[in-house]
């Protein structure tokens, strides 16, 4: 499994700075030159419907047509979560058949998932949804079920198969000593599993805040040599915590945990600014513009950047056979 | 550690948050068992509850949103508390919840009432928005052959007017006062192959859809006195269907 991982590692290319798809969004900014590739979250093209006694994903034709026009000539990154990796009982079939189809249609140069589980077996043996991401306890059995998994998508796939660490607000749960915390599960699973982590610096932050601990000492810790992606989001007190809200700009905290990080890490294909679709209008074309032009500036001053910014869905494509 | 016993009980703990044994019926350590038995008293975890009742509140809200958006603010949180405090608005998709909690919202509304109208309506454009995604137009000419059998459409719908629809949306969607309930009821009809999936439905319509409860043969529909006309464009329509 090792291997592999090694093999997809290297065919990870520099896209350069991303932003998720908007529908709000106008297609003109996707095409602006602010963007160099697309996050897509494939569920927000789905609809569930029941087939027999199990629910399928069904891509709508319409809104599939919409983002392609609108991501048109843009290397597509997906960022799923539906599947609940971490589910004990079993994960989300229908999102896996989904991308099936999702991925002949629309290939994806690569797909990354949020570590945690939100569905758990009801009293009457049937799948129940939490209603919200929860963590992982930082056990070999989680550490195992998701590395299997992990390795299983990227033999379905093909293409680099990244782990967000997320944020969590529940105290630290009971643990097995050689695993310790979430950094070590996400560091065992990768070794495990031969798939990337999609670092969140956000999350990062935000746990740092909720849970007092030094997030660059965190940064440190984590296995930057397979960080693939970051994502960089804003957030906001609620209640006394930091919420991981993705309601607008990037504090300036978390730009400084990203021009601490980014240096160190050698394999990072790109930078994504993440918002949640109904906070795009507060922010407004202009504001996410900004953000984006930062998070460039960051990218360039790494060296991670060439003159003409984005690598294109031909080089990609490329990159991605030559390296399969 | 049995994960799947700590992520069953982790999980009903954050639904349910009414303290208790959070580990009914499975296997954990003691260690584990504490840890569960001291998160209700842990602010970090009642925060986590927050979040998910905010969340599964917001889902519900979209769910649902024509027909909350017309009820006084106090009746509709008080639906939303209720859909989400008996473990509602978990789902990610909105549609997969929306036909169940306008069920759940139409049983609490008065029969007849504009609120009532409105919750059938979006109910109805749900179905044959669902319904039209999928939807191929009839082949006409089956209602002459004999044993042609038709049936209401399966995301077909009537909803009942007790104003003039227009009026009634204007009113309650500017917060004015509904006019009154009158006798004099418009029908509008839905289905998944119409135009923009509803109609105004004429009397005949009306009756037609009414009386196909259950099967019934093209040739005992004519001998009744029901047009041609009016099966082939309800039919056309989704609002009817061939049995097969």
């Amino acid at each position: 499994m090792a291997g592999g991982g090694a093999k997809l590692k290297a065919a990870v290319p520099r896209l350069g700075i991303g932003l998720p798809y908007f529908a709000s969004l106008p297609a003109e900014f996707y095409q602006c030159g602010a963007v160099d590739f697309v996050e897509i979250t494939p569920e927000i093209l789905c609809r569930q419907r029941p087939a027999g006694n199990a629910i399928e994903l069904e891509i709508v034709p319409q809104h599939m047509e919409r983002a392609k026009s609108v991501c048109a000539g843009l290397p597509v990154v997906v960022h799923g979560v539906e599947l609940s990796i971490g589910s004990a009982h079993g994960w989300n079939q229908a999102y896996l058949e989904m991308l099936d189809t999702f991925q002949k249609v629309w290939p994806f140069v690569w797909h990354s998932e949020h570590l945690g589980f939100q569905t758990f077996r009801g009293s009457d043996g049937c799948t129940q949804e939490v209603g919200v991401p929860l963590p992982l306890p930082p056990t070999n059995e989680a550490a195992d079920l998701v590395a299997r998994r992990s390795a299983e998508i990227l033999e379905r796939y093909g293409v680099p198969f990244l782990l967000e660490n997320p944020a969590y607000y529940l105290p630290d749960p009971p643990s097995d000593p050689e695993i310790g915390d979430d950094i070590g599960l996400m560091r065992k699973i990768l070794q495990r599993s031969g798939s990337l982590q999609l670092l969140d610096l956000h999350n990062v932050y935000c746990n740092a805040i909720n849970h007092h601990f030094d997030p660059f000492a965190a940064v440190d810790r984590m296995p930057l040599d397979a960080v693939a992606e970051i994502h960089i989001a804003g957030g906001s007190w609620d209640g006394g915590f930091w919420m991981d809200a993705h309601d607008g700009r990037v504090p300036e905290p978390v730009w400084e945990l990203l021009e601490y990080t980014l240096p160190r890490c050698p394999s990072v294909g790109g930078i994504v600014f993440e918002m949640l679709d109904e906070h795009v209008p507060r922010l407004g074309a202009d504001g996410i513009h900004q953000e984006l032009t930062r998070a460039r500036k960051v990218w360039m001053s790494c060296g991670q950047g060439d003159d003409h910014g984005a690598t294109r869905l031909s080089d990609v494509a490329g990159a991605v056979s030559a390296g399969l | 550690m049995a994960l799947l016993d700590y992520q069953t009980s982790l999980a009903r703990l954050v639904r349910v948050s009414n303290g208790g044994d959070p580990s009914p019926g499975v296997l954990l350590t003691p260690r584990e068992r504490r840890y569960l038995a001291d998160l209700p008293g842990n602010s970090a975890f009642c925060f986590t509850v927050r979040v998910q009742r905010s969340w599964c509140t917001g889902r519900a809200a979209k769910a649902a949103y024509l027909t909350l958006s017309v009820l006084p603010t106090e009746r509709r949180e008080r639906l939303l508390e209720e859909w989400v405090g008996s473990g509602g608005g978990t789902h990610s998709f909105v549609g997969a919840e929306s036909e169940a909690f306008l069920d759940f919202i139409g049983r609490r509304l008065p029969d007849p009432s504009h609120e009532l109208t409105i919750c059938r309506m979006e109910l109805a454009a749900l179905r044959s928005s669902e319904g039209s995604l999928r939807f191929e137009r009839p082949e006409l000419s089956r209602i002459d052959r004999t044993d042609c059998v038709l049936l209401r459409g399966r995301y077909a719908e009537v909803v009942h007017f007790y104003e003039e629809p227009e009026r009634v949306l204007n009113a309650l969607l500017k917060r004015e006062p509904c006019p009154a309930l009158s006798l004099d009821i418009t029908t509008l009809i839905f289905g998944p192959g119409l135009d923009r999936l509803y109609m105004r439905a004429s009397s005949m319509d009306a009756v037609l859809y009414d009386r196909l409860w259950s099967p019934v043969s093209t040739a005992n529909l004519l001998a009744e006195g029901f047009n041609r006309e009016t099966i082939e464009r309800l039919l056309e329509g989704g609002v009817l269907e061939y049995v097969e």
